[in-house]
């Protein structure tokens, strides 16, 4: 009886060992199978007013020799003679991790807060800067894509939206950021070198309308963070 | 007796069979380590908005998700370079968009980081 007793005993304290074990095992182990999809974001925001790492200014036909860099609104307009269009840069570098040069962008957003829009539904387009052009210096006549109305065409865009009140329009209302402003393909070059980031140029997709359309946007210098530019690249950072 | 005798003598063995596993240096090359690609829900280009209030971003909004991603775990950090801020949830079965609030708000700076991964499904 003794001998069948501690035999008992050896056998528990055996399988509670063996147990102890496996519950070890699984508890350091902690294996579990998911799928992983990383992204990462940069958000670029138009503040505070003083920095230089967003620029934006707007160029009127009307007052061509004259800078609007300080202003807290930007206009799109068509016009006859009363074109309006907006300049606007954003300094990557300042992204922190920086977008590395192998990173793939899968989306780039540009934001723009609407505070005007037409009664009709205009197209406005998104052109890449193909050279420099300063806050406090660009007019009509020195803005990189030269004064002819309506250049460069419509086929060398990168991006549009639509704006305008009438049912079906894409953005129709004020106090909100406009939806459509893709330019992924732009950042994406700038991102991998592939072109230099000079910012963008916005125009009416048909300037030198009989009545004049404008469509508003808040500036930098409005100074309000909930309505100021921005742009969000969404990218997958490749090792 | 000489049986629990022999069986205490193994459970010292498993011990320390046990000690010195705990010690063993084990190098990548060792374990066979090799690089796998993770599969992924989508590879698609996923809209990432900050929702704002009184200068600080309170939650984001993620849009753009096929029904691929139903059912994970959206975790997403903000970073503004001085303080940061994570929380996550759960996407829609049928995708589409999920906001996820911040634990607390990050300041809107030049320049933020989001950090977003989707766990699953």
């Amino acid at each position: 009886m003794r001998y069948r007793t501690g035999r008992a005993v050896t056998i528990a304290v055996g399988m509670a060992f063996g147990a102890s074990i496996g519950l070890a095992s699984a508890a350091s182990l902690n294996l579990v199978a998911h799928n992983l999809t990383p992204y990462r974001t940069c958000t670029v925001t138009a503040t505070p007013v003083a920095t230089i790492s967003v620029i934006d200014a707007g160029v009127r036909q009307a007052n061509a020799t004259s800078n609007f860099g300080n202003v807290t609104s930007l206009d799109i307009a068509s016009g006859n003679g009363a074109n309006r269009r907006t300049y606007l840069r954003f300094d990557l570098t300042n992204c922190v991790p920086a977008i590395p040069a192998s990173a793939i962008v899968r989306l780039a957003t540009l934001r723009l807060y609407l505070t005007a829009v037409p009664a009709v539904c205009r197209t406005i387009d998104l052109f890449p800067v193909t050279s420099s052009w300063t806050e406090l210096g660009i007019t009509w006549n020195n803005q990189p894509f030269g004064t002819s109305i309506n250049n460069p065409p419509t086929a060398s865009r990168t991006g549009s939206f639509d704006v305008g009140t009438p049912v079906g329009c894409q953005n129709r209302t004020t106090g909100a950021y406009v939806v459509g402003g893709t330019i992924t393909s732009d950042v994406a070059s700038f991102v991998t070198g592939g072109a230099s980031n000079f910012g963008w140029m916005l125009r009416d997709d048909v300037e030198g309308s009989a009545t004049t359309r404008t469509v508003t946007i808040s500036s930098k210098q409005l100074g309000t963070i909930a309505q100021a530019p921005q742009l969000v690249v969404t990218y997958v950072a490749v090792p | 007796m000489w049986r629990r005798l022999i069986g205490l003598l193994l459970v010292s063995v498993c011990w320390a069979v046990m000690a010195a596993a705990v010690s063993l240096a084990v190098s990548p090359k060792s374990t066979g380590a090799r690089t796998v690609s993770t599969p992924r829900c989508t590879s698609a280009g996923l809209s990432v908005l900050q929702n704002l209030s009184a200068g600080t971003v309170i939650s984001v909004t993620v849009s753009g998700l096929p029904a691929a991603c139903g059912g994970a775990t959206l975790q997403l950090t903000v970073n503004n370079g001085v303080a940061n801020s994570s929380g996550s949830a759960t996407v829609p079965g049928a995708g589409g968009s999920v906001i996820v609030t911040l634990g607390t708000p990050v300041a809107v700076t030049f320049a933020e980081q989001t950090d977003l991964v989707l766990v699953g499904p």
